[in-house]
């Protein structure tokens, strides 16, 4: 995501230097590239990643954070390309149709790809995939589309496989993209969220690609009528020969497009400060901004901002005050 | 520019339709502006200003040279724009040399007037040193760091800015004996006549998607663009230059209109941009 230079005033500025500044003092040890690592001689230390042995003393080879588990230390660095595991719930964007497979970009050094036997059909009958249902990808989906998926394993060449065999996988339309760097997006039990209060989806893909959308229900395709269905193609290929008129009428509501709007500023927002991005986290900073009455757009303004890095403060003191 | 999805751009159309555009601005509302003077202290004056993710340098170098034959009593300004290979993925090696032409024939249209120098935004007579034979060249340079939509908007902004941070040294001449010599001139180091910038407009880009005008576009409203009418406005409300660009078609009614919502639009611009150079020149002359 590009930084996005705050006007700061003067007096904005001396309250964010000094909530950043007590942020940090609770934070872990944190050292810079030939800054000394304290470590106790006597047991025998492993020297992990970002470690070096000099003199007799261990070495930072890294600017990040020391961690310690047991006998190894190691650096952990901060700003970390994307690490994927399997397992991890990705947002990407379609880029290229190949043969029998989909090429995602998904914010890391390499796209990844989804096969088609990876995918539903549409007709939801599970069977062979045929020379038909390749002629049909585009059907499924198409360049620039936004999919949602779940990483498969891994190719020999360090790329990802992804797959989207269940209900709530697939494509995500009625919303906003956002990016934000990967490392503010920690793994969590679910990743998928449905607000029902603001009738919004958030998806917090672990590559750094958040949705924000409209929610729409997952549908189950061999429980549907045959009737319904021609209904749905249809609609689906009458709206890119919509006029103007027709498409109106079918845009989303207002109030669902206001919650849309709040929740990817307050992404925005978190994102520029550099804080962990939680469902909770996402959904106070909204519940603060609608509290104070703020206007949409004046979310991504300096004041708010500093206000949010001061309420973090006291979120977080109150917690240590609890432990 | 990645694209985006059929589900995307609805979106973005049906935000811009309900008045609630992605990040929650109305129609006719500017991101966050930021100004900062005296960024270059070798240039007789500069500014870098930010409207949300876009952020340009404007530099001014003033030097003494020939006025033309056709216009003895005023001074040559020059307006080039580069668009960084920085900025944006397309402009890399000479991918944005074309955006920077358009972007400089732009300026140039909207700040200079027309080739007999009449309906110029910048006073070129205050160029003058000796009336035929010695005038001030302004060259103005402006860099694109970072592009996210409504780059003409900005440039003006920053070249606006960067005007009134500009010092021309003053002038000592010695009239030679005869009048025909080139008579000697004394540039002072010390006394700076600080430029006037009173009369010098905004741009104000009004981009047309569907039926709506929207201000201040980001890159990806402008990719959804049919067509965008950059008119440039100054203090009195008088239009000073119009450029159109896109490729659909445009009732003269609603480029009338779009005039209209412009002059309604660049007041605020123009008190919201005063206020900022203000406060940025305050904080430069503090540190």
């Amino acid at each position: 995501m590009r930084e996005v230079q705050l006007p700061l005033n003067q007096t904005q500025k001396v309250r964010l230097q000094a909530a950043l500044q007590q942020l940090q003092d609770s934070s872990a040890a944190s050292v810079t590239v030939s800054d000394t690592i304290p470590v106790n001689q006597e047991d025998g230390v492993l020297k992990g990643h970002g470690t070096i042995e000099l003199d007799g003393e261990v070495v930072a080879t890294l600017c990040g954070v020391v961690e310690r588990v047991n006998k190894l230390v190691y650096v952990r660095t901060l700003r970390a390309r994307y690490k994927p595991e399997v397992g991890d719930i990705i947002v990407g964007r379609v880029i290229e149709i190949a043969p029998k497979r989909w090429r995602i970009e998904i914010n890391f050094s390499q796209d990844a790809v989804l096969m088609l036997s990876s995918m539903n059909l549409p007709d939801g009958i599970q069977r062979r995939r045929t020379a038909v249902d390749e002629l049909n990808m585009r059907s499924i989906f198409e360049e620039n589309d936004v999919i949602c998926a779940e990483v498969r394993g891994f190719q020999h060449d360090g790329s990802l496989h992804l797959q989207a065999r269940s209900q709530k996988y697939g494509k995500l339309g009625r919303g906003q993209l956002l990016t934000v760097p990967p490392y503010l997006v920690k793994r969590r039990k679910q990743h998928f969220h449905h607000l029902e209060q603001y009738g919004i989806d958030l998806i917090l893909g672990c590559n750094g690609f958040i949705w924000v959308g409209e929610h729409v229900e997952a549908r189950d395709n061999m429980v549907e009528d045959q009737e319904n269905k021609p209904e749905q193609q249809i609609s689906q290929s009458n709206q890119r020969s919509m006029n103007l008129e027709e498409q109106e009428s079918i845009y989303t509501p207002l109030a669902t497009r206001q919650n849309i709007c709040r929740f990817a500023n307050a992404v925005r927002v978190l994102s520029t400060l550099g804080f962990n991005l939680t469902v909770e986290v996402i959904s106070d900073t909204v519940d603060f901004s609608t509290s104070l009455n703020l206007d949409m757009h004046e979310m991504l303004g300096a004041e708010f901002c500093v206000q949010i890095a001061e309420k973090e403060v006291k979120r977080r003191s109150s917690i240590s005050k609890k432990k | 520019m990645v694209g985006l999805s059929i589900g995307e751009k609805h979106f973005i159309q049906g935000g811009i339709a309900q008045d609630i555009r992605t990040d929650g601005r109305k129609r006719l509302t500017y991101r966050p502006i930021s100004v900062e003077t005296g960024v270059i202290p070798q240039a007789n004056g500069s500014a870098r200003v930010r409207m949300g993710a876009t952020d340009v340098i404007a530099s001014v170098k003033a030097e003494l040279g020939k006025p033309t034959p056709l216009q003895p009593d005023k001074g040559k300004v020059a307006i080039y724009v580069d668009c960084s290979p920085v900025a944006a993925p397309m402009f890399e090696r000479r991918g944005g040399e074309e955006l920077a032409t358009e972007l400089s024939v732009a300026l140039q249209k909207c700040l200079l007037g027309g080739k007999s120098g009449a309906g110029a935004g910048i006073d070129l007579s205050s160029l003058m040193v000796i009336e035929g034979k010695i005038c001030w060249d302004l060259y103005i340079d402006c860099l694109v760091i970072s592009s996210d939509g409504n780059l003409l908007d900005t440039l003006g902004a920053a070249i606006k800015a960067a005007l009134s941070n500009t010092g021309v040294p003053k002038v000592h001449v010695a009239m030679g004996p005869s009048g025909d010599e080139q008579p000697e001139v004394d540039i002072s180091d010390e006394e700076f006549l600080q430029f006037d910038t009173t009369g010098v407009p905004v741009i104000v880009t009004l981009t047309k998607i569907g039926r709506h005008y929207i201000v201040d576009a980001t890159s990806e409203e402008e990719s959804q663009m049919s067509s965008a009418v950059s008119i440039s406005v100054n203090r009195h409300g008088h239009i000073c230059g119009l450029t159109k660009r896109g490729g659909s078609g445009l009732d003269p009614s609603v480029i009338l209109d779009m005039v209209s919502v412009a002059k309604h639009v660049s007041e605020q611009l123009i008190n919201k941009l005063d206020s900022e150079i203000a406060a940025a020149e305050a904080y430069e002359v503090e540190s």
